[in-house]
């Protein structure tokens, strides 16, 4: 091993170790690992300038491609994309979330079932999947969580069983699209792939899985469903749908922006507008919209997690420039033997296994320029592998209360309300749920693919 | 009586949860120790026993995760909304006493803080665990070590400060020069003092 791959992995696996160690501030650590990869590791032991500049990727704003693309193309070091793209939307979630989108949305749907509780379980987890295909799921589950507490004191329910439902069904609908998890936009901006190729792909498989694991939810926690009041629902009591709206004007123009990004994102592949430009555009028209209130919501975005990528990035490259992942995916190609079955159960399960325990963020980052070099010495097409990853990614981090951002929001809502939710407690149920999604999954990779 | 709030940080058998319930009672104010725990209880629908269980408690590093400013974790979240309790009690205008909690650094925003850090030598805190706890002199001094590991990792990681570091309270005291009653009368006189002084 050179000094260059060497201190390439020491910056990786310290940044890992320091995430897991939470001492410091995850933006601060994959920052401090990226400034640590561009001097030492690129200038002082490759002494490679333009390694440094293709890493940081400046130049790809000046290209038509970043706002344009007519032909797939593939993307190295900073994916600027993915973060103006993360950016864009949430200035428009941010936008929603001030007009009272998310909480109307979800106690009219309690109001249309008639404040039932099953119904309100399986509603509701079909509705943290689809809004997950399109929002992030953290805010997916923040406010869904909330909600279902509220509904819970009132309907005399344990919502814990509807809080891990849900938080289950929005990492599986974030499966579905390609903005739906931060891994999917990183494999289809990384490989070229368009929303309409995820929702065919991936989405495809998540809306099978979903029928499955709804099915599996309903049954695992069916006797914890049961209300301890055995009096009849007042809908009198209950907040109206209505009084969750702050401004009917702001309301009616997030709907308006959140239908119109849906539209931009399904028809991209036709319109050849990229993610970037998609995201700052959604990002600009939100401001304009929402005129004085623009700087409150751009205060609201949470720049820590896009410095958090942009270091990420940084520290992959130095992996990638140093030929360390070319090192591992030979050696996936060589324990798989060309066996194109196994080379997809090994992306798949790894994937899973490893996010249901670490970010799968950096995990993804990483594993992406290693399935493009799996795929180029092995002849399996890239696209195989890119769902095999996207799908163990996303899936897999289900599985465990820290495996995605959205367990954890949505554990920590439960727990400041007064419902603690140890590892035992979430994995009893959802891991099955996992394991079993998860073998659907293989099948279908199998069946559609091979 | 304008509003005080009384802070005692305190190590494992030096006697410092004792004397906090004594200045309480000097100062004829309610203490928030165990206290706290049944408030919490009251508040959330929790059971004492499920909130002590976390009490105080390092969270596992490798087992939890934070997400801008969420955590999965039950030990944090049981802080998070102890740290939350107190800061409203002290915005209430309510005077308390509060036996550790990061409480120095959590309402050091409060001008009417005095914060206390209550030590004592080895020797005089194995003969009291020993008493109160009927353990052997080996078992008794392990059991100090490790509660006080205990709090001080919990410490370390909700503030920025280092537990039982002097710069980080008004006082440190030794209750092993003056003894249970002395240290009470020297902190009580302290108080005045500062209240006094305001």
């Amino acid at each position: 091993m050179t000094a260059a791959q060497i201190f390439a992995v020491v910056i990786f696996v310290g940044m890992f170790v320091m995430i897991v160690l939470d001492k410091i501030e995850r933006h601060y650590v994959t920052l401090g690992s990226g400034l640590l990869t561009l001097v030492v590791v690129f200038g002082i032991c490759m002494r490679n300038g333009s390694a440094i500049m293709d890493t940081l990727a400046f130049k790809s704003f000046a290209t038509k491609d970043f706002w344009y693309q007519v032909t797939e193309s593939e993307s190295k070091g900073i994916n600027w994309a993915t973060i103006i793209f993360i950016a864009g939307m949430m200035v428009m979630v941010e936008g929603m979330a001030k007009a009272g989108f998310f909480r109307w949305l979800c106690m009219k749907i309690a109001y249309l079932v008639k404040c039932k509780t099953v119904p309100i379980f399986i509603t509701f987890m079909i509705m943290a999947a689809v809004l997950s295909m399109f929002i992030d799921s953290i805010t997916v589950i923040m406010f869904l969580a909330a909600v279902t507490i509220e509904l819970a004191s009132l309907l005399k329910f344990n919502p814990v069983p509807m809080i891990l439902s849900e938080i289950f069904c929005a990492n599986l609908g974030g499966s579905a699209t390609m903005c739906g998890d931060p891994p999917n936009i990183i494999v289809g901006t990384s490989l070229g792939f368009s929303f309409f190729d995820f929702l065919t792909n991936t989405g495809l498989c998540a809306g099978i899985c979903l029928v499955v694991s709804v099915l599996f939810l309903y049954f695992a926690f069916r006797k914890e469903l049961v209300s301890n009041s055995s009096a009849p629902v007042d809908m009198s009591k209950f907040p109206k749908p209505s009084e969750a709206i702050t401004s009917k004007k702001d309301f009616t123009i997030s709907c308006i922006i959140f239908a119109l990004a849906v539209l931009l994102l399904v028809t991209h592949a036709t319109t050849h507008l990229t993610v970037a430009t998609i995201g700052l555009f959604i990002a600009v028209i939100t401001l304009i919209a929402f005129g004085k209130h623009a700087i409150s919501l751009l205060k609201k975005v949470d720049y820590k997690t896009l410095i958090f990528f942009i270091g990420l990035f940084i520290v992959v490259s130095g992996l990638e420039e140093t030929g360390i992942l070319k090192l591992i995916a030979n050696f996936i190609g060589d324990i798989s033997g060309g066996n194109i079955k196994l080379m997809i159960a090994i992306i798949l399960w790894v994937s899973a296994i490893a996010s249901a325990f670490v970010d799968n963020i950096p995990f993804a980052a990483t594993m992406v320029p290693i399935i493009q070099s799996l795929s180029e010495t092995s002849g399996v097409p890239i696209s195989t592998l890119a769902w095999s990853l996207a799908i163990g990614t996303d899936i897999g981090g289900s599985a465990t209360p820290i495996g995605a951002s959205a367990n954890v929001v949505g554990t920590s809502v439960a727990q400041k309300n007064g419902y603690p939710i140890g590892w035992g407690r979430y994995c009893k149920k959802i891991a099955p749920a996992t394991v079993i999604v998860l073998a659907i999954s293989t099948v279908y990779l199998f069946v559609r693919y091979l | 009586m304008s509003q005080v709030i009384i802070s005692v940080g305190r190590e494992f058998g030096s006697g410092g949860r004792v004397i906090a319930e004594a200045l309480a009672n000097r100062f004829n104010i309610p203490i928030y120790d165990r206290h706290l725990i049944t408030e919490i209880a009251n508040k959330t629908g929790l059971t004492p026993e499920e909130i002590e269980k976390y009490n105080e408690k390092p969270k596992n590093h490798l087992l939890s995760r934070r997400v801008n400013g969420y955590s999965n974790s039950i030990e944090d979240n049981i802080a998070e909304m102890q740290f939350k309790f107190l800061r409203e009690k002290a915005a209430s205008g309510e005077s308390f006493v509060v036996v550790g909690r990061c409480s120095e650094t959590k309402l050091r925003d409060f001008k009417c803080l005095v914060s206390l850090f209550v030590l004592g030598d080895m020797s005089e805190k194995v003969k009291r665990v020993m008493n109160v706890y009927e353990l052997t002199e080996d078992k008794a001094k392990a059991f100090i070590d490790k509660k006080d590991r205990k709090r001080k990792r919990y410490h370390n990681y909700h503030c920025e400060g280092h537990w039982g570091d002097s710069r980080l309270y008004d006082l440190s005291v030794n209750s092993s020069r003056l003894g249970i009653d002395g240290t009470v009368d020297l902190l009580e006189d302290y108080i005045k003092a500062r209240m006094a002084e305001r």
